[in-house]
């Protein structure tokens, strides 16, 4: 039965994402590294999982709330990532860097 | 007008009946709340919205789909990766867009795209944090802002195209 | 099958678990928020993967749904906060140069 394999492809897939996106969060070096996790592949194994579950429950009333989630998670995920990292960037915090490597655009004039 | 009927739609979804009592109230309720936003933004919001963006936006969102599966796979890798190959660092550049609709939609998509996030955005300045210097190299060749002004017809006329 | 769906959602607890360490050990205020909005996002999927599991998704569905709406708020609004705190303190730091902050 080809839907099965379709659910538990697209969850198994949801949850390589969720993992990815919990290692990156504990192994990344610095605050604005860790946003590129949290905001990109923690939104996309969420989808993948809402989309599991819309084949799951078959087309019903559900589904059309369910796909209203994945378009609200889409866009609350990266607006959070940008809140954070402003008020990160006001706080004047320096990303880490590599040595050599100009970390910031204006080279400390600012301020 | 169009918050108004967009409301009316999310409440027919919610509510899933057709009564005649609920479709009353879901229409009040919806225009209600319609006047009360177009009186705090100052009419402002109606300008951007009409009928070819709704049917351009299906396009893009394709996408911009392939695109964030990308940048998935992407990141993945660079998060497993034993050695962690990242290097990352703020970058500023300034858009040619001019609604602020349009920055914002920009921004969101650049946050959901391969190893950028945007930081800040000061008028038409944005200060995005690349993850690598490949990133870096692929966001000032400037396809999703070409993308972006594709979908809202605005910024000079060359820009304009999907690729 | 909803065996499997259920062994999905026992991961994504333990991936929860984990990233709580970060919100405990964090150094900056915003890695906590980052936690915390991570934490968020899966308990939303393990309510949708316990509520299709066990039935009458039809009542609980908004739940989840007002769960998202709420995630979001509480992370604009808490680094809205920390945002003007920020400049607060910058603000003050060029008023008295000697006081480092």
């Amino acid at each position: 039965m080809p839907g099965r394999i379709l659910i538990i492809l697209f969850s198994a897939v949801g949850t390589v994402f969720f993992l990815g996106g919990t290692v990156g969060i504990l192994r990344f070096p610095d605050l604005y590294s860790r946003l590129h996790p949290s905001t990109k592949c923690d939104t996309l194994g969420a989808c993948s999982i809402i989309i599991a579950l819309c084949l799951y429950s078959g087309l019903s009333a559900d589904t059309l709330k369910l796909i209203l989630i994945i378009f609200f998670l889409l866009l609350s995920s990266a607006t959070c990532g940008h809140a954070i990292g402003r008020s990160a960037f006001k706080h004047d915090i320096v990303p880490w860097h590599k040595p050599g490597v100009k970390p910031l655009p204006f080279e400390g004039e600012e301020n | 007008m169009p918050v108004s009927a967009m409301l009316f739609v999310l409440w027919l979804v919610f509510t899933m009946k057709t009564n005649r009592e609920h479709l009353l109230m879901g229409a009040v309720v919806s225009v209600l709340i319609g006047f009360f936003t177009s009186l705090m933004f100052n009419r402002k919001m109606d300008a951007n919205f009409s009928l070819k963006l709704l049917v351009k936006f299906p396009l893009f969102f394709v996408l911009l789909a392939w695109e964030i599966i990308k940048a998935n796979l992407d990141v993945l890798r660079r998060v497993f990766a034993p050695s962690m190959p990242v290097s990352p660092r703020i970058i500023a550049f300034d858009s040619l867009l001019e609604t602020d609709l349009a920055r914002v939609v920009l921004g969101n998509s650049i946050t959901l795209t391969p190893g950028t996030v945007t930081i800040d955005i000061e008028g038409s300045r944005f200060y995005i944090h690349c993850l690598a210097e490949a990133h870096q190299e692929d966001l000032l060749q400037g396809r999703l802002e070409r993308m972006v002004a594709w979908l809202f017809s605005e910024g000079p006329v060359e820009i304009r195209r999907l690729r | 099958m909803s065996n499997f769906l259920l062994a999905v959602a026992l991961v994504l607890m333990v991936n929860a678990f984990l990233c709580l360490y970060r919100a405990v050990r964090g150094p900056a205020i915003q890695d906590r928020i980052i936690s915390i909005n991570i934490v968020n996002t899966k308990t939303l999927v393990v309510l949708l993967l316990v509520f299709f599991v066990t039935g009458t998704p039809q009542l609980y569905i908004d739940i989840a749904l007002v769960y998202a709406l709420l995630n979001f708020v509480v992370t604009v609004a808490v680094s809205r906060y920390l945002e003007a705190e920020g400049s607060e303190l910058r603000r003050h730091a060029w008023k008295n140069p000697d006081n480092t902050v």
